[in-house]
């Protein structure tokens, strides 16, 4: 097979993989994005890369082997669950996928990877805690002859297979772009960010700032940490209404985890219904359903959970040695609240298409899992 | 003094017994581990279980001589976040850099862990108290050097935590033999009985003229250089140094010291009791990942066993 028609194959099972994820979303309504990914289509490289996984073709049932940074948040349980309910569509090839749990602490997630090697995992898939202190590890995973399949947070240097993520630099610069444009080019940001030194954190700021920076207008007050948590963004929040005021003009969100916590500051300073600057927001329920009532202009451009089931996928891809791409993409939906698309953003899709009205605040909308799913209930039996 | 000998006696039989605890334990954890899977016997994953605790049983040392004099040393996390960020940002990389910066991070160690000792000299204030005002000094120097991961250092530093001599892990030997060095030093030094005399009557050892703030510089700054060990030691495990990389050794380094036998109040107990402690540890994660139980699991494991060896040893003293 040539190369060319390698990689076209390679993305066609990309794209089948990724629409059957997007199906029960889609069931919804047309408005939403089912094609191919954007950050591939629309890459003017003519050159992507792809990763040969000959070397890594094996008989299955497959032991897999998933090394979680921790939960802690709704977004990595959701991610977590749709990892499971993969796992378990592919029982046929997976004879067990285990989980281990690292708690958000670099050292048990160094030790969790060299435990799963010693109960010879077939394949890892790693969320590393932080991009560097994880690399040595998964580097030795690789030398081993260890594929390591990356989900959410990669490691600082290649060595791995592939990393299945949405594009964080994407969201960073369509939030940027879109709150540019709602200012006319002239105003004063704060940057929420999430956690500091935590990659999908750094890799939304960095090229948002690089988007304000062409806009002398545009001035950046200050980046705070949320830590992903909406109490947290809270607090933050509240000390920067306390200290600029009226001078915030918009307010640059890394995810929906900790927008709810600023709309909430603003609400309690004062701020009437129509008053509150533009947010942008990633994935949770709540700040649509905040952004729908008391009328604040928002763009939602989704991190989707449904990467940890389309992470298994792509690992099943590896271990039967098709080519992967080196880094995986995912969709993101693109929306905004009514009247608020701009030159740059233009989308169909609406906030009020999104949300689930009646739903839990901490929901997540972009999990893939279907419309019934709970994250409080749910089980599903998977091999392990 | 003959009233002193059975006393002395008992209580290095007590020593012991709580090392024997711990020592069947960890024996019925690796018959247990063996029956739960094969690859649990396999060299490799025994060798990770000592490589894993190397960190740990670094700053554990230290801690151990602290609470033998019957205080506590708890700028151990912030000491380890502060250096081992200081190590990598220091070394840039480059490789000329390793050997100088490493001496120096040692001791910067020494001279904090002095300065925690001074200050509990000179102010009299309980070491709790210092340490824990110390603690908080050096995040804020850590976070004011660097918010983030600091520096980098050269592929070959590596080589302290993920490398082997003669097929066993440098720093699991590393280990052995600094524990060995410090176990014969608290029992033929002098200096070595004083920790104990300190901790066990700290007005009889004054009574008596023991050089009580000879005792103290040598603890802490002793629990310092460990620091300095175990920062250069994480650094290399992570190829980089973070302002929180040593948050969880606080507290995580008093567990295997109290597992291990020695009292908190100072006096018994010893440094070969805390490295079974951080073995067993290290050994209980390992088996209960080979179980599938999850981690949150493994946490109550950890505080569950805390209190049970810390009951066996209280209960121990009363009978007496």
């Amino acid at each position: 097979m040539s190369n060319i028609s390698r990689r076209f194959a390679m993305l066609l099972v990309g794209a089948a993989g990724l629409a059957a994820f997007a199906a029960p979303v889609l069931a919804q309504d047309a408005k939403f994005y089912n094609g191919a990914p954007r950050t591939y289509l629309y890459n003017p490289d003519t050159d992507v890369c792809f990763k040969d996984t000959s070397q890594y073709k094996k008989e299955g049932p497959y032991t897999i082997g998933f090394s979680n940074a921790g939960l802690g948040d709704s977004w990595r349980v959701v991610m977590l669950h749709s990892m499971e309910a993969s796992a378990a569509k592919h029982k046929d090839q997976i004879k067990k996928l285990i989980i281990t749990d690292a708690g958000h602490d670099d050292a048990k997630q160094v030790a969790d990877i060299q435990d799963l090697i010693s109960r010879g995992v077939d394949l890892l898939i790693v969320s590393a805690n932080t991009q560097q202190a994880l690399d040595p590890a998964v580097s030795q995973a690789m030398a081993a002859g260890i594929p390591v399949v990356m989900v959410d947070r990669r490691v600082a240097s290649d060595n791995f297979v592939t990393f299945v993520t949405a594009s964080d630099a994407m969201m960073g610069r369509l939030f940027a772009q879109w709150i540019v444009e709602k200012l006319g080019g002239k105003g004063n940001v704060i940057m929420l960010a999430g956690q500091a030194g935590s990659s999908p954190s750094e890799n939304r700021e960095k090229p948002a700032r690089e988007v304000f920076a062409q806009y002398p207008g545009i001035k950046v007050l200050e980046t705070v940490y949320s830590d992903w948590s909406p109490v947290k963004g809270k607090q933050v929040m509240q000390a920067m209404i306390a200290k600029y005021g009226k001078e915030i003009n918009a307010v640059w969100s890394a995810h929906g985890l900790q927008t709810p916590g600023s709309i909430e500051a603003f609400i309690e300073a004062g701020y009437k219904d129509g008053e509150i600057p533009p947010h942008t927001t990633a994935d949770v329920n709540g700040p649509l359903q905040m952004a729908i009532e008391h009328k604040v202009p928002m763009l939602e451009v989704g991190y989707p959970p449904a990467m940890g089931g389309i992470s298994v996928d792509v690992a099943l891809q590896v271990l039967a040695g098709a080519p992967v791409p080196c880094i995986y993409t995912i969709n993101s939906q693109i929306a905004v609240s009514e009247g608020d698309n701009t030159p740059s953003i233009e989308t169909p899709l609406r906030l009020t298409d999104l949300v689930v009205p009646k739903g839990a605040p901490d929901m997540l909308i972009t999990g893939g899992m279907g419309p019934d799913y709970d994250p409080k209930t749910f089980k599903v039996d998977y091999p392990q | 003094m003959t009233a002193l000998a059975p006393i002395r006696l008992s209580s290095r039989l007590r020593a012991n017994q709580g090392v024997l605890v711990v020592a069947a334990l960890l024996v019925i954890l690796l018959i247990f581990g063996a029956f739960i899977s094969d690859r649990f016997r396999t060299t490799s994953n025994i060798l990770n279980i000592f490589e894993q605790s190397t960190g740990l049983a670094l700053v554990s040392l230290g801690q151990t001589l602290a609470i033998l004099t019957g205080g506590i040393d708890l700028s151990v996390g912030s000491m380890i976040s502060l250096l081992s960020t200081l190590t990598s940002g220091l070394i840039a990389g480059k490789v000329s850099m390793v050997l100088p910066v490493a001496i120096g991070i040692l001791l910067l160690g020494l001279l904090i862990g002095i300065c925690n000792g001074l200050l509990i000299i000179w102010l009299r204030v309980h070491p709790l108290i210092v340490t824990l005002g110390m603690s908080a000094v050096l995040q804020g120097i850590v976070l004011l050097y660097s918010l983030g991961p600091a520096g980098s250092v050269p592929p070959s530093f590596n080589f302290l935590a993920y490398g082997k001599v003669l097929g066993l892990p440098i720093g699991a030997v590393f280990i052995l033999v600094l524990f060995l060095l410090v176990a014969l030093f608290l029992r033929y030094a002098r200096l070595g009985r004083y920790i104990y005399a300190v901790g066990d009557d700290e007005v009889g050892a004054r009574l008596m003229g023991l050089p009580r703030a000879r005792v103290m510089l040598t603890v802490y700054g002793f629990s310092g250089f460990c620091c300095g060990l175990a920062a250069i030691y994480l650094t290399s495990r992570f190829s980089v140094g973070q302002p929180y990389t040593g948050l969880n050794y606080t507290l995580a380094s008093i567990t295997p010291v109290v597992v291990g036998g020695t009292l908190l109040s100072g006096g018994k107990g010893g440094v070969f009791g805390t490295l079974l402690g951080v073995y067993l540890i290290s050994l209980l994660n390992n088996v209960l990942n080979f179980m599938d139980v999850s981690t949150h699991y493994q946490l109550i494991a950890q505080g569950l066993i805390v209190i049970a060896a810390v009951s066996i040893y209280v209960e121990k003293k009363k009978r007496v």
